[in-house]
Parts: C-alpha cells; structure tokens; sequence
C-alpha cells in the first residue's frame, strides 16, 4: 500500500487556514469571548448565596418546591468547597457553548429533517466531530482561536453540536406524516408548517437534544479546562496533575451540581414550552414537593433577589485591588504567565507573579496541560512559562515551537530523570539489578506520556544500555495514571518501577530509591528552563532580564513548594508572600532595582 | 354553493423519467413492465366529472391508486399527465402559491386517521384553515364553534383532541374541513378507522349534513357498503385505474368485470336495490287496483321484501304521479336476493305445492312459478 500522507495535507490546511483565515477566526473569537464575559460578568456580579437563591427560585418555578430547595442546597455546597468563581466560569462557559451549538444546530436539523441530501452530507460530518478524540481538536483549536476561551467554547461545541442536530431532525421527522400533509391540504406555507406544526410538536425531542447538548458541553470542561479556560475543569486538571484525590472529587462534585441543575431546569423548560408537555404537567397530581409558584410570583421573587444582590453588588465590589506597589517599574504593564500544574511550576510561578505584582506589573497566570502551553506561548498569548524541561524531557515541543520560543535560560539545574523503586524492595539500587529481577516486577516499566522526552531516552537508550529490552516492556499511559500505580503499589507493597525524575513531591510522600545509573546512560539531567515568546525580550527588556539571571537553590524550591502545600488550593500567592516574607533581601535580589540613595533597604 | 369537479386523463408515475412512462402507458404499456424497470404508475388515465353538490366515492383496496388519486384532486400531489379542473379553473395550472390558496378557500380535506393537531384544542383544531387564511381570532372561532355544533359538538370546544373518542375526533375534523365553507370536500378513507357502529352513525351524519349543505364530495373507502351507502356515483379503482364508473346500482347489476363482481357478493343488496331495478316494467294495468300496499321505484329491496311479505300477490310499483311503472312478483325479490339470474328449473316431482296463504314460506316459490309462467 502506498502511503497515504493525510497527516501532512491536515498540517498544511491548518497551517493555511492559521495564515489566511484569522480575520475569521478573531471575529469568532471576539463574539465568543464577549458572550462569554458578558455572561460571567453577570454570573459573579451578585454573592454567590443571592445568586444561588435566584437559580434556585429559577428551579422551583419551573419544577416545583423540592426542586427549589435541592438546588439551593446544591450551589451552596459550590460556595462552601470555596469552588465558586470556577463553578461560575464553567457554567458560563457551557452557556456560551450551548448557546453557540443552538444557534448552529437547529437550524441545521431543520435543514437536515427538509432535505435528504443535506441530511446525508451532514450525518458523516456530525460522526466525525462526535468521535473524533476531542485533544485532537484541540490543538487546531488554540491555532485558530488562540489560548483560553474562545478554544475551550470551540472544543467543546465540536463536540457538542451533534446531539442538537440528529435530535433536531429527528423530532421533525417523527411529526405524523398525516399531520403535515393536513397543514398542507389547508393551505398553510411551508414556513407555517414548519412553525405552527412541526417545531410544536418536535419540541419535546428537540429539547431532550438541547438537554444533551449541556450534558456533552459539560463533560467536555475538563478537556476545555486544559487549554486555559479554568472554571471547575481547570481545577479537574490541577488536581489529576498532582493525584490530589480529594481536591478533584469536589471539583468533580461541582460539576455534577451543575449538570444535574442543568439537565433537570432544561426539561422542566421543555415540559413548560410545549402545548402538550404543559398540559401534562397541569393533569399531574400536586403535593407539597410539586408545588410551582405562578409565573408572576416567581418573577418578582428573582427579580427582587437581582436587585438586592445588584445592591450589594455596588457597594460590596469596592474593596479595592492591591495597594500602589513600593517599586512601580511595571506602571500596570500586563505580563500573563502560563504554567503547567507541576511542584516546581505553579512555585516559580507565584513567585514570579508575587514579584512582578510588587514591581508594579499587572500578572495573570493561567494554568495549561503542557502542549497547549507551548502553543501558547509560541503563538505569543502568553509572555512566558517558567516549566521548560530542556533539553530532553520536553524536546518534542522544544523541535516544533523552538524557533518561535526564547530560551532564557535555567533557573533550577539539579534535575534528574531516572527508573525509581520503592525502598522496600531490596537488591535493586542500581539499573543494573535490573535484569535479575525482572520476574519481580513483571518485566513491567510503568512509563508516562510517550510523547514525552524521557519516554523516548528511556526506550531508545536506557534499556539497551542496560540489556534490559528483552525482559522489561514500557508501559505507556499518563503521569496521573504512573503516580496512581505508584500509589496503589506502594499502599499493597507490591514491587514496582516507575520513570519519575527530581524534583517531585512523590519523593516527600513515599520513600523511593532512585535506580544509580553507573553507565550514565540517562545523561545530565535537564535544567529548568524560563522561555518566553520571541520578542518578549526586547518588549520588557527588565522582565526578561531578571529572568534571565534567576536561579533557585534545592532548598528554597522544596521549602516554597512545601509552604505552598501547607497554604492549600487556591492559597498559593499568599504562601509565596509569606515565604518570601521569612526570606527577606530574595525579591531585590532577583529583581533589583535601581534606587536613589534615599530609599531605605526593604525589610 | 358548490362547483363541479372534473379528472381529465390524470396519470401519477413514481420513479424515474415518469413523463416517458406516461407515454408508454398511453400506448398501452402494463403496469407491471413499469414496475420492472423501477417506475411506479400509481394513477393511469383517470377521468371521471362530479356533478356539483354530489358524493363521488373511489373504491378500491390499498395499492389501486385511489389516495394518489385523491392528493391529485388538491394539488398535495402534482399529476403527471392530465388536468384537474374545479369551478371552471384548472388547478394543474397555478403555482404554488395559488394552489395554496385554493386549498385554503376552496377544498377541505378530512384524513383517515383524522390528523387533529394534538397541541391544539378542538376549537383551534376546528378554526385551523381560517386561521391560515387570516380570519380574525373572534370570527374563527365563532365559525368553528358553528362548525363543531354542526357536528354534534357543542360543548366540547375546550376539549383536547387526546380527550375525545375516535369518532367525536373524526368529528372534529369533520368540522374543520366544514369550517373554511370550502366547496369540495375531500374525504380519504374517512371512517375506515372507527368501529363499524360509529362508521354508520358518522355515515348517517354525513349524509344528514350533505342534504342541507349540498357540498361536492369526493369519498374514498375500501368498503363497497360504505360506497354504496355513500356515493350517488362509484369508481371502482383496481391497478392505478378506473374499471367501472357508474351509480351503485350499476356497479352491483352490471359489473364490468369480473373484478368488480366478485366485490359486490358481500354487498347487501337489499339495501342497495331499490324497487325500480328488480320491478318487472310489463304490467296488464290492473296490478294496482286492488288497494293494496304498493311501492314507488326508489323503495329499497329490504322494504320491498316487507311489503311483499305484507301483499299476497305481486307488489305494484307506482311512481310520483301514482302511474303504475311496473310489478314485483316476489320470486323477482329472491331471484335478485340470490344473484341468480336464471329461471328456475322445471320440477318433475309429485309433490304439491301447498297454499301459500297457509305456509309463507313456501310462497315466493309459489311466485316464481308464476313468474316463469307469465315469461
């Protein structure tokens, strides 16, 4: 078979529509993005129990009193996992999304439901985008749309679209023939037809497909949280990157409220649009739990609620941001950092943003999945990033974005990647054990990411050098799933091992062995490296100075990644603020200033 | 005010190039040699005309093209060949638009399984066609409540189509097709769908309504009773066309084809046939002179067989004007009774026919004698 090279025409079709469609794309993205913050402008304007009583009051007109309540309850257990800004950014992202997939959908299928041939061209085209693995997607996705939302509102869309369409034509199709063929033998308009007759009586299952659309919307937030946009998926994602079991089930808990608020208001919606569904509801027998408010009074209850929460809006958002920084060498200049949830990333992170606040700059850091962080800050939508592992571990984002990256320079240099067992098992310290034990284990490697760096070294070089080849295989997966297997192993005390490298918390909460590496096969660890967007040294020659001669000690990483560990989720900024305030003289030396002789030395 | 309905040489083919089959229809092509090739002739050279203010029924089992030829008559189907002419206009002529408003004003359509819009109420159901053509909400639904009053529904307007019965639905779109005050009524299969009681109430309605309202009916069923019942003429449909045109009585007497008779055996005739088809049009002058009980040419066979229950010797028919147009000797009634239209055979035997006075059941023997004699 001759080799078919699609792989190729799909780089350079996206390559060509990067290059001549990106009027059309900021356009998207501009409408999209002003949805998106328009809707969570208003999502957070209010205090998070006022809005939780408005939605709430939203689900008892619409289902009944139970359904009121449970949704109150719902939100506030949000509020009280202190998820509430990512709660609120997720459902406006999904709005946004769903809103977006409707005004596509809809019409589509009422196209589609017309015309067998629009049907049929449609049907394969809708199996691609719902099957299609959406990290696929996604990578064209930050290309054409860039970091953040308007990527994350397209991913999920994608993906989202199809439910709307086949339910949309599939409603209109199921309309009795009878009942369309008497509109037209009373003369009505195809467009009568088409209002009067069929969207009525199709509405039920174009419901059940919007109720859909959310659902897929939702479930596709933690990929979306993955290039930038945050919310509840972004917090999924912070937590699978660090194995944090319990931060990612209240994450994960948020979510789920949010479904089930959504997918049970969407049907009682459907119920109350349609005629039928209506007439349904008003034969059901009413309790207590069923009770629904009238319209009227429902509407002055919410309206009521936004006023008050409108008021204290007012008055309650004026507490005012950070006081005027002592050394205003950045007069508000914007610098946005993106990071990787890792240790050492989100530390050098808040660090740098906790400096570059104090410098006057105006910071904003976004949490990525690593190849999106790369496209980020290759495409020039993020200033820098302070996690490049260079050169191996990230030597595949270092050959396709290279030329459009900065490297300034490592800050951290003692890293290592190695093979690490843990303590208890006895005989293997050295690479060489190996072999012997390869029953023990096995002849399992549990390995990361094959795309990866290390993954590749560690297959192309590390077992040969070895003879290791024969009797191990590498097991590729994901960091996650390797530090999920460390886990279970090393609670059963199973023998096991895995590809880790230093710096990394598993070392801190288990007791593990890096394998000695007598051959050197694995070569000098790999530095830690700052890397900026081309031209982001000449637009802020101070930053990237300073960057360029920043360098950490192994024991203030792990004392700042301790104390950031100490602080907890969302603490992370303050932890910096009180290390750095226990290291005193730090932030002048890694970004000093030029000072008269009359200021005083910090302290 | 109603309008004559006219089928000129309509043709309905499905498929491919159907122009060219319709051709090779005309030049005498079978059905079944289009069907080979992939083309479906539904409809083949159909024409009939129905007389303003009558009921035109389409008889014939499912496939014989008769609901084709119905969506012809509106213009929900566009024939292939041939002309649809109603109140003197050609409908195969307008556009679209045009057509539209012709089925809004003019025709009415009633479905078999009565096609009530379930997210409407019966009144909004019954007020549909004048809502399409824009008539002010109070005036609509002051004529549809006339409409379904009209119907025997008065009371009900409230109602939800899912709440009536099957036959106070068909009721209802009865009552919308009325309510537009189209000229033609176009009925599919109207009551096909209710329980054989229902059918004969909503037939009787039917017919109750059609002596005051005098539209121009085109009825479709399968059932050869109902037709009967219904229509003041019949097509008999069989393979995409027309076999027989004609009123019932010729359909059940003079069948064109052997087809068409074997569908009338089921039929009953006594209630089809009225005493001007069986009489014996020879008369000497002095059957009626008797004073007895006598029959006029349009009393039904069933009531004639009372009657001659009732009279000793052969009833006389007399017409309008009390002329006397012809006798029924009751071995007549059982001749056509039986469809057997030979004479009764010469019997050898010794028995003796007893008086008819004292065994009635033997009478019409007695008659058919006579009859025989008298030939």
């Amino acid at each position: 078979m001759p080799r078919l090279h699609l792989g190729d025409w799909v780089d350079s079709g996206v390559n060509w529509l990067v290059a001549h469609m990106s009027w059309l794309f900021d356009a998207v993205r501009a409408v999209v993005e002003g949805m998106y913050d328009g809707i969570d402008a208003v999502l957070t304007a209010p205090a998070p129990l006022l809005l939780a009583g408005i939605l709430a009051v939203l689900a008892w007109w619409l289902r009944g009193l139970a359904a009121g309540v449970l949704a109150f309850a719902g939100f506030a257990l949000i509020d009280s996992l202190a998820l509430w800004d990512q709660a609120m950014s997720t459902l406006a992202l999904v709005l946004v999304a769903t809103v977006v997939a409707l005004a596509i959908s809809i019409p589509l299928g009422i196209l589609a439901a017309r015309s067998k041939a629009v049907s049929s061209a449609v049907r394969p085209a809708l199996d691609l985008l719902q099957t299609m693995p959406s990290m696929v997607l996604l990578i064209p996705a930050i290309l054409f749309f860039g970091l953040g939302t308007a990527a994350g509102v397209v991913a999920t869309l994608v993906f989202a679209l199809a439910p709307g369409v086949r339910m949309t034509e599939l409603g209109i199709r199921q309309v009795d023939a009878e009942l369309v063929e008497a509109a037209e033998a009373f003369g009505t308009r195809p467009r009568d037809t088409l209002l009067r007759v069929q969207l009525p009586l199709a509405l039920p299952t174009i419901m059940a497909g919007v109720n859909q659309v959310i659902m897929l919307g939702l479930s596709m937030v933690v990929i979306a949280g993955m290039v930038g946009t945050g919310g509840l998926g972004g917090a999924v994602n912070e937590a699978i990157g660090q194995l944090d079991i319990g931060y990612g089930f209240e994450a994960g808990v948020g979510i789920v409220v949010l479904a089930i608020y959504l997918d049970r208001v969407t049907s009682a919606l459907g119920t109350q649009l349609s005629p039928l569904g209506r007439r349904a509801a008003a034969r059901a027998p009413r309790t207590t739990l069923t009770y629904r408010p009238r319209p009227v009074v429902a509407a002055v209850g919410a309206i009521v609620l936004a006023l008050v929460a409108g008021g204290l809006g007012i008055f309650g958002s004026s507490t005012g941001t950070a006081a005027a920084a002592k050394d205003d060498v950045g007069k508000g200049k914007e610098i946005k950092i993106g990071y990787i949830p890792w240790d050492e990333g989100i530390a050098s992170t808040y660090l740098w943003k906790e400096i570059l606040e104090e410098r006057g700059y105006k910071v904003t850091t976004t949490q990525y999945a690593a190849g999106p962080l790369y496209t980020g800050v290759a495409t020039g939508q993020l200033d820098f990033q302070t996690d490049a592992w260079l050169p191996t571990t990230h030597a595949e984002y270092w050959k396709k974005y290279g030329k459009q990256l900065d490297d300034l320079g490592s800050w951290y240099q003692r890293t290592s990647l190695e093979l690490t067992v843990p303590s208890y098992v006895k005989d293997v310290d050295s690479l060489a054990d190996l072999k012997a034990h390869a029953s023990e284990f096995g002849g399992k490697i549990v390995g990361i990411e094959p795309s990866a760096g290390m993954m590749g070294l560690l297959k192309d070089k590390v077992l040969k050098e070895y003879g290791l080849d024969g009797s191990y295989q590498v097991v590729d997966g994901s960091t996650p799933a390797m530090l999920a297997e460390l886990k279970r192993d090393y609670a059963r005390k199973q023998p096991v091992v895995v590809t880790l490298w230093s710096p990394h918390w598993a070392y801190s909460d288990y007791k593990l062995k890096k394998l000695k590496d007598p051959k050197g096969a694995w070569g000098k660890g790999d530095g830690v490296h700052t890397v900026a967007r081309k031209g982001f040294a000449q637009d802020d020659p101070q930053v990237a100075s300073w960057l360029k001669h920043f360098s950490m000690t192994e024991k203030q990483l792990t004392g700042l990644e301790a104390q950031i560990q100490k602080a907890g989720k969302g603490q992370e900024q303050q932890a910096v603020k009180t290390w750095l305030g226990q290291h005193p003289g730090l932030v002048d030396t890694w970004a000093p200033v030029e000072r008269g002789s009359k200021d005083q030395a910090a302290g | 005010m109603s309008a004559s309905l006219e089928a000129d040489h309509l043709f309905k083919v499905f498929g491919r190039r159907p122009e060219a089959a319709v051709d090779r229809l005309r030049q005498g092509a079978d059905r079944k040699e289009l069907r080979a090739e992939g083309t479906t002739a539904a409809v083949i050279d159909a024409s009939f005309t129905v007389e303003a203010g009558r009921i035109f029924v389409v008889m014939g089992l499912s496939g014989s093209g008769k609901s084709t030829l119905l969506r012809m008559l509106n213009g929900l189907l566009e024939p292939t060949a041939g002309q649809v002419r109603f109140d003197g206009r050609d409908l195969t002529a307008l556009d679209e638009r045009e057509l539209r408003e012709v089925r809004s004003r003019k025709i009415s359509m009633v479905f078999q399984h009565f096609a009530l819009f379930p997210h409407r109420s019966v009144r909004d159901n019954a007020a549909y066609g004048l809502e399409v053509q824009g008539v002010p909400r109070a005036e609509r639904e002051r004529r549809a409540d006339e409409a379904l009053a009209l119907c025997g529904l008065a009371g009900w307007e409230d109602s939800w189509p899912d709440e009536l019965s099957g036959g106070m639905q068909q009721r209802v779109g009865l009552a919308r097709a009325l309510a537009t005050d189209a000229d033609l009524l176009l009925m599919d299969e109207s009551f096909s769908a209710l329980d054989p009681l229902i059918r004969r109430d909503m037939q009787d309605q039917l017919l109750e309504l059609q002596r005051t309202l005098k539209k121009t009916i085109v009825f479709i069923t399968h059932d050869l009773n109902e037709a009967m019942r219904l229509g003041d003429r019949i097509a008999v449909m069989r393979d995409g066309r027309i076999v027989q045109n004609g009123t019932a009585e010729d359909i059940l007497l003079r069948p064109a084809d052997d087809y068409v008779a074997s569908f009338t055996q089921d039929v009953d005739r006594s209630r089809v046939l009225t005493a001007g088809a069986v009489m014996d049009p020879e008369v000497r002058g002095d059957e009626a002179d008797c004073g007895c009980e006598t029959a006029a040419p349009d009393t039904p066979v069933a009531e004639l067989c009372a009657i001659s229950a009732r009279t000793g010797h052969p009833v006389a028919v007399l017409d309008g004007d009390g002329t006397l147009v012809g006798v029924v000797p009751r071995g007549r009634l059982v001749a056509f009774l039986g469809d057997e239209p030979d004479r009764p055979a010469a019997c050898d035997g010794a028995r003796r026919v007893p008086d008819a006075r004292r065994s009635p059941d033997r009478g019409p023997a007695a008659d058919a004698k006579e009859v025989t004699a008298r030939a």
